[in-house]
């Protein structure tokens, strides 16, 4: 199933380069090429994508202001010609960067990789949050098994503050020790059923009966800040039955 | 990119290695990206030239900045590293420590867009007599 997606860059080369590569790639359908934000941010009031191709440097506002004013979470693949961005790619944990000029295998890497992603891409980004599976589809045991420091470590559900997606990896946090092991946030919460758990950003699912209280949009589990994502608002309102 | 062409040698001072894995043989496509490139080097490169007149330092880091994408995209690699390099001072330097610098940019893209223009012509003449 294709992605949709928009492209959100100012010099008409690389914007072409995009388009012939997602018309090759037949991975990726392109629903419009923005040369600023302010067009870009106008057409995704109307309309949502599954992910974006963004330049950082555009005439105005760069792509990480975009980025903040987005009121969903779309995949996103950050292409600039410059490194010192993948830092902050980092921080608004863009699923990928791609340093201009790119070739076509480079650009297929990084579609292949966001195509793992989606589990079921049957529609556009979805703009309702996923609702949380029911009891009856929960796995009903207090613990998990997973794969870190070259063995299987076996961690209490109860113990989990939260879990930290840190791209190819999953960071779970725990008050004694942190945990990192090789896996998606998206495969982890498929197989993290459990009604305790809920995804509040696009990189972080947090156990709800840590939650030591919420302000504006950040929660707060033992001295650690979780935001809460602009498009995760109202399923976390719900779900913490918020007044 | 369709369009496979075999035989077309890109001038020794563009990254050739680059350009044949970005166009995969597709001289076609090679051929509208350079006259993309010659069409819009000149109004990119203006706005460098007005940033340094102007004394305007970030306005210059970022032109120049667009330019060296450009260079990126028709095998001018190094000259896309003193494009990088140069954009680095523009954040530490000021414009008369720059002057040395800038010329030199200005002498690399004058030849860049010389050898441009000479292929951009070759590969017409490919195209024309392959297709």
């Amino acid at each position: 199933m294709k992605l949709s997606c928009i492209i959100v860059e100012d010099i008409q080369i690389a914007a072409d380069f995009l388009r012939k590569f997602c018309e090759k790639s037949d991975l990726v359908e392109v629903k419009g090429h923005f040369l600023n934000v302010a067009d870009a941010l106008d057409f995704l009031d109307q309309e949502k994508v599954d992910m974006l191709f963004l330049d950082v440097e555009m005439p105005g506002a760069n792509g990480f202001e975009l980025l903040d004013r987005l009121t969903y979470s779309p995949m996103i693949i950050l292409t600039t010609s410059k490194t010192e961005y993948a830092f902050n790619a980092f921080q608004y944990h863009v699923d990928d960067y791609l340093k201009k000029p790119f070739t076509f295998k480079r650009f297929q890497e990084a579609i292949q990789k966001l195509q793992q992603k989606v589990a079921v891409p049957q529609t556009p980004a979805n703009t309702t949050p996923t609702p949380a599976p029911t009891p009856a589809a929960t796995t009903d045991t207090d613990f998990l098994f997973i794969k870190a420091e070259d063995k299987l470590i076996k961690l209490k559900k109860d113990d989990i503050l939260f879990l930290e997606s840190m791209r190819d990896y999953v960071k779970f946090v725990t008050p004694a020790k942190n945990y990192i092991t090789y896996s998606t946030l998206k495969n982890m919460e498929e197989k993290l059923i459990d009604p305790n758990f809920l995804k509040v950003h696009r990189s972080y699912i947090v156990n709800i009966n840590k939650i030591d209280d919420i302000r504006g949009n950040t929660i707060y589990l033992l001295g650690n800040q979780i935001p809460i994502g602009k498009g995760h608002k109202d399923e976390v309102a719900a779900r913490l039955n918020i007044l | 990119m369709q369009n496979i062409r075999t035989g077309f040698v890109f001038d020794e001072s563009l990254n050739a290695a680059f350009l044949a894995e970005l166009f995969e043989g597709d001289t076609i496509y090679a051929e509208t990206v350079f006259e993309d490139f010659l069409r819009d080097i000149p109004v990119y490169w203006e706005r460098v030239e007005t940033a340094y007149n102007n004394k305007n330092l970030p306005v210059l880091g970022t032109s120049v900045h667009t330019c060296k994408t450009l260079f990126g995209y028709v095998g001018f690699t190094d000259l896309q590293e003193l494009c990088q390099q140069f954009e680095n001072k523009c954040s530490v330097n000021t414009v008369e420590e720059l002057r040395l610098d800038y010329l030199l940019l200005i002498q690399r893209k004058e030849r860049a867009q010389h050898i441009i223009e000479k292929e951009y012509y070759r590969l017409r003449q490919f195209n024309g007599s392959n297709g």
